[in-house]
């Protein structure tokens, strides 16, 4: 991974060397735990479950705890299991889902072309501490969460932040490993 | 001319006029109303309603195939889209979320009336607490993000149970965001039109614009389209049939008349001819205006073909008139028999005249009166008309072939004995019965397509046209009481499997009782506030975070009911639109029922007489149609016997006349039967159309003139005449419609057997010689 940092153009912008970084990873797998700070809450909720990502466009999200429910994104369909009940969305005829979606795809997939239609984009830190603040563009999508910040080291995500518009916030750690 | 002559030419264009008069008030249909019995049980008066009207006959199905899936979802989205700005449709589903998105907020401000799970017991403090920790799990899923928002004015989340209810209950696959088959290879649309079934032109407006648009969102991809549906048959059957009647009766006409010239050698005869068949049919279509109010499509289209017969008075009289004789003169010779022969098929029609089967009895009278005003034409019209002297001039050639045949005729007597044994033998031996019972052996569409539209319909989860609960109450809330009770039965039934689901009115328009005791249910803002007091206990929500949710269910308390009015222009209320209907007895509550498995149990458990098996039903009405048929042309035949035995007086004669008439039935049957034919009330009717017509070719065998030269024209006038039905008849075998193959198969063999038979029968050769 080093030397791949150093094969790149010394001069690159720190933003797309970072998408070009992310892109050569084909897949990834990993733990998380979601701490969920909502107001009509007294205490943090919290939820835990694994995340796998497979090059191009598939990300799964599968929680564990406190119960069983999943999230598939592929291609522009998104798919929740809850419950033993399926359902499917079509990502165009939900753009704040889609907006969501895209946030952690795209990074994913160093994608920068399409975080950039949905998000200002900006980039703070360096190559071994990393944080990417996305600004929504979309009005509708401004109200559901006002920033979403990825942050990271090298090519691994390991936090999300997730900012909303009424003073909820969720904070997402993510581990090495598989499940 | 003659004063009387002038007075019947007077009489003639007066009734002309007054019929032309009667036909131009005339209502037309060609809804199912032809089917509908004159007087209807309640039963069949819905089957019928459901058939012309009802929800799941307006259902058009959609498959999108032949491409790549992402190019087919993105077909179906547009298709989608373009039928649902169409204005044309009460619902467009095609996985994409549906209409009901719209309704949000409706459904979201009513959803404490609209929740069937809205009980006092929902607001308890214990059951708040199960809802509290239910909501809890969700905020902490992926997708709480969804809900938080909704979380604090909706904790027992309503929305999303009526957002569930609405949606379609069977959801086929979805890929791409939308609804494909099983196998992945088809999108799947399924759509349903506000115009009835039985408006055939809206129905087919309504095809048109499935056929654009999807050839609007298919340009440049290999994307195939396959529609099925009721209304779709209905155009697709209409359509067949215009097609095939016309241009068969077209060809046939075309023959007949290429054949009447070459042996009148007279355009003006020619024309002649076809003036007793006009007017047959112009006091036919006014007879039946006047007796029934409304003529029905397929009366004229049938009735014009069973008054085929007319076309041979002329024949009989242009072939049978001597040269240099007048008309009158031949008339002396031939009208009794002519009179007879005409008076023979009217006691066959009338018979139909009783007929319950409002379409049957309209043809009778049709036939009736199109007979009686043709013969008269013939009669009293056409010698005022006839250039003077005419004879056909060919009926010398052919003369003598065709009288040496007749001649030769009775040598095959003993054949035809062993013809017609060997048919009754296999008639009354074969395993299978003779009559289908069911109304589908008439349907024009093709077992291929009903297949594709099982097929599809099976893909999309559609409600099976079969089965349907029915509710018939004076005024619209009890209708609604009542879907909303059977609504419990049915979903009792679905616990113990009888079926997989329903659709209801009173899921999106609650009766004004449920909605009224919903309010009730809902507890005041206190009580509201003490019970969710006692429910947080032990979670971590913060004291007062749900008073949206008390502000909401007060307001719901007092909120002005839900009605039609305040629908109007939502999904939900096109929805109830389509489900709940007036009629003219009342206010009527369609549920039609999807995979229904045990329907002994459902009929019992519903009230009686609720549940309909449509299709059940409408081969019962038929099979009911068919045995009252088959009493009445034997009452027909009956009263052709006795009318014979009146005018001959002689039983030996009557049998003369008589036999070869019941031989052909007999033999017609026997050889559709061997052709693996099953016989309908069509083939019934055309079997009354043999005996009406063959009866003129017995009499005229029975009463042959004195001299040969009139014998000979008598017989080659048969002969053309009969030449002419099997031309016209003929070509309708061919037809791929059920019911004018029927028809044209047996009048087409019927009237060669007829004439044949006749022939072999006849005692004249043996009397003369």
């Amino acid at each position: 991974m080093v030397a791949l940092v150093f094969a790149l153009p010394a001069h690159a912008d720190p933003l797309d060397e970072l998408m070009q970084r992310l892109a050569q990873v084909k897949s990834a797998q990993g733990k998380y735990l979601e701490r969920k700070h909502l107001a009509m809450l007294d205490a943090p909720l919290d939820s835990s479950g694994t995340l796998l990502y497979v090059a191009p466009g598939r990300l799964e999200k599968h929680m564990l705890s406190p119960r069983r429910e999943s999230l598939i994104l592929d291609g522009d369909t998104l798919v929740i299991e809850s419950k033993g009940q399926r359902r499917t969305f079509a990502l165009q005829e939900h753009p704040v889902i889609w907006a969501f979606a895209e946030s952690i795809r795209s990074t994913l997939k160093g994608d920068l072309a399409t975080l950039q239609r949905f998000y200002e984009v900006r980039l703070e830190g360096d190559a071994a501490a990393w944080r990417l603040r996305l600004r929504p563009k979309d009005s509708r999508m401004r109200q559901a969460a006002s920033e979403i910040s990825l942050g990271g080291s090298g090519a691994w995500v390991d936090r999300i932040e997730v900012q909303e518009a009424g003073g909820d916030r969720s904070v997402t750690q993510i581990t090495r490993g598989a499940s | 001319m003659t004063r009387a002559t002038r007075w019947a030419l007077g009489a003639w264009l007066a009734l002309l006029l007054a019929c032309i008069a009667v036909i131009a008030r005339t209502p037309f249909t060609t809804d199912l109303s032809a089917f509908l019995p004159r007087s209807p049980s309640p039963v069949q008066q819905a089957l019928v309603e459901q058939l012309r009207d009802g929800v799941v006959s307006r259902l058009i199905l959609i498959g999108i195939e032949g491409d790549a899936p992402a190019r087919l979802a993105g077909i179906s989205r547009n298709v989608g889209a373009a039928l649902r700005d169409s204005g044309r449709f009460a619902s467009v589903n095609n996985g994409a979320p549906s209409g009901f998105e719209g309704d949000r907020e409706l459904i979201w401000r009513y959803r404490y009336l609209l929740s069937p799970a809205v009980s006092t017991e929902r607001f308890s403090a214990e059951a708040l607490h199960e809802s509290l920790r239910e909501l809890l799990a969700q905020l902490a899923s992926p997708t709480g993000a969804l809900l938080q928002r909704l979380a604090a004015a909706d904790p027992s989340g309503e929305l999303l149970l009526l957002v569930d209810q609405f949606t379609p209950q069977a959801r086929p696959r979805i890929d791409e965001g939308v609804w494909f088959s099983k196998d992945g290879g088809r999108a799947l649309l399924l759509a349903q039109t506000r115009a009835p079934a039985s408006d055939i032109d809206a129905q087919k407006a309504a095809l048109d614009r499935v056929r654009e648009s999807f050839a609007q969102a298919a340009s440049g991809t290999d994307a195939r389209l396959i529609v099925t549906g009721p209304g779709v048959f209905s155009v697709v059957s209409r359509e067949r049939i215009r097609e095939d009647a016309w241009r068969l009766s077209l060809i046939g006409s075309v023959l007949i008349a290429a054949m009447l010239i070459a042996l009148y050698r007279s355009v003006r005869v020619l024309g002649l001819g076809f003036l007793p068949v006009a007017s047959g049919a112009l006091a036919g279509i006014a007879a039946v205006s006047l007796a029934f109010g409304s003529v029905h499509g397929i009366t004229v289209a049938f009735g014009v073909t069973l008054i085929g017969e007319a076309v041979d008075y002329a024949i009989y009289l242009f072939t049978q008139n001597a040269p240099g004789s007048a008309p009158e003169t031949t008339f002396e010779r031939i009208w009794p028999t002519l009179r007879l022969g005409m008076l023979t098929s009217v006691c066959g029609f009338s018979a139909m005249l009783f007929s319950e089967f409002t379409g049957l009895a309209q043809l009778g009278l049709f036939s009736v009166a199109g007979l009686v005003v043709a013969a008269a034409v013939t009669r009293w019209v056409l010698p005022a008309l006839l250039p003077r002297g005419f004879a056909v001039s060919a009926v010398p050639a052919v003369a003598p072939r065709v009288l040496a045949a007749v001649h030769a005729a009775p040598r095959l007597r003993v054949a035809l004995l062993v013809v017609l044994a060997g048919a009754a033998v296999f008639l009354i031996a074969r395993p299978q019965p003779l009559w289908s019972a069911s109304l589908t052996s008439l349907n024009p569409v093709s077992a291929a397509e009903q297949a594709l539209d099982r097929q599809l319909r099976d893909d999309l989860g559609a409600p099976d046209v079969s089965y349907l609960v029915v509710i018939a109450e004076a005024d619209q809330q009890a209708a609604l009481q009542a879907a909303e009770k059977a609504g419990a039965t049915l979903r009792d039934a679905m616990a113990r499997g009888w079926l997989q689901g329903f659709e209801s009115p009173a899921a999106y328009l609650p009766s004004e009782a449920m909605q009224r005791a919903r309010q009730a249910a809902l507890p005041a803002p206190d009580t509201l506030r003490r019970n969710l007091q006692a429910a947080q206990k032990g979670l971590p929500f913060r004291a007062g975070a749900f008073e949206p949710f008390v502000r909401d269910v007060s307001a719901a308390a007092a909120l002005p009911l839900l009605d039609r009015a305040r629908l109007q222009g939502t999904s939900l209320g096109l929805r109830v639109d389509s489900l709940l209907v007036q009629r003219a007895s009342g206010w009527n509550a369609m549920l039609p029922l999807r995979g229904v498995s045990d329907v002994k149990a459902l009929a019992a458990a519903l009230p009686a007489g609720a549940l309909l098996d449509l299709r059940q039903e409408f081969d019962r009405l038929y099979g009911g149609y068919l045995r009252e048929a088959m009493i009445n042309s034997l009452l027909g035949a009956a009263a052709i016997g006795a009318l014979l035995f009146a005018s001959l007086r002689s039983p030996r004669r009557v049998f003369d006349v008589a036999a070869p008439l019941a031989a052909a039935a007999l033999a017609t049957c026997g050889l559709l039967a061997l052709a693996g034919v099953e016989l309908s009330i069509f083939h019934l009717v055309g079997l009354v159309l043999v005996v009406a017509v063959g009866s003129n070719y017995s009499l005229f065998f029975d009463r042959q003139g004195p001299s040969g030269a009139d014998r000979g024209r008598t017989v080659v006038s048969l002969l053309f005449a009969a030449v002419t039905t099997v031309i016209g008849f003929g070509l309708l075998a061919f037809s791929k419609i059920p019911v004018l193959s029927a028809i044209g198969s047996t009048v087409g063999l019927g009237a060669a057997m007829a004439l044949v038979f006749s022939a072999i029968m006849s005692r004249q050769e043996s009397r003369a010689a």
